[in-house]
């Protein structure tokens, strides 16, 4: 596999990851389901891992990027298995509707996996390493720039978002609304009591 | 606090675009490090299973 077709398969990788937290701010905004702390820190462990595939767009293919990718989706799992356990005995509850039958947080791991999977696989492709001039951002394929501006424009957006729901302290574990836009959120940064 | 990681993970990917690889993965680092410390404090219930 050549640094370019290398690059390609990056971007498609990058692309999906943008369709996952676009989605995860569609059930947000749309279907007004507030994302839990673990909701939060899975969103960030698909940026952590997602800024692996994204130096690769903006420095060429390197072993290191992937591991970024393998560390990001790892840590990101691991947020899913404890929130898939806090739900998995039967009548404890769930957070959150389904979809397609599986909760937002099993999607999650299940992503994160294919994700580790699929950083495997394109780590045996050892031509995609060989040194290559690295690009000015602008003059990258159009598909690279389109998934590199919208997974900066998700990650400073989940910025926003996160500080709305949840201020400028912890979230609350069962949010039910935007903290930054009623009178919690003195309470919440200051800890004064109400 | 809990918007610090995607305000690390923002600066790292400015500054690769801006050709910075160093900073870029300094900044990655912070914010996975502060995504542990996070998960850290979530994290703080005993699972109700046996395992």
């Amino acid at each position: 596999m050549s640094p370019d077709q290398s690059k390609f398969l990056n971007a498609l990788g990058l692309i999906a990851i943008d369709t996952v937290l676009v989605l995860a701010f569609v059930d947000q905004l749309w279907f007004r389901e507030l994302p839990c702390p673990l909701c939060i820190l899975s969103r960030a462990g698909f940026i952590a891992a997602g800024f692996g595939i994204a130096l690769n767009l903006l420095f060429g293919p390197r072993p290191g990027h992937y591991g970024m990718t393998l560390l990001g989706a790892s840590i990101g799992a691991v947020v899913s298995i404890r929130q898939i356990l806090l739900h998995i005995v039967p009548d404890t509850g769930s957070y959150g509707s389904p979809i397609l039958g599986l909760h937002l947080y099993t999607w999650a791991l299940m992503f994160f996996g294919l994700m580790v999977v699929g950083t495997g696989i394109m780590l045996f492709f050892e031509r995609q390493f060989a040194p290559t001039q690295v690009q000015a951002p602008e003059k990258l394929p159009l598909l690279s720039v389109i998934g590199l501006v919208t997974f900066f424009a998700l990650a400073a957006g989940n910025v926003v978002s996160t500080l709305s729901i949840c201020g400028f302290g912890l979230c609350p574990h069962d949010p039910t609304g935007y903290l930054i836009f009623n009178d919690n959120l003195s309470v919440t940064s200051l800890g004064h009591p109400s | 606090m809990m918007s610090l990681p995607f305000l690390l993970f923002a600066c790292g990917l400015a500054a690769g675009w801006t050709q910075r690889r160093g900073a870029a993965m300094g900044f990655w680092a912070a914010g996975v490090v502060v995504m542990l410390v996070l998960f850290k404090m979530q994290a703080t219930d005993a699972l109700n299973i046996s395992l």
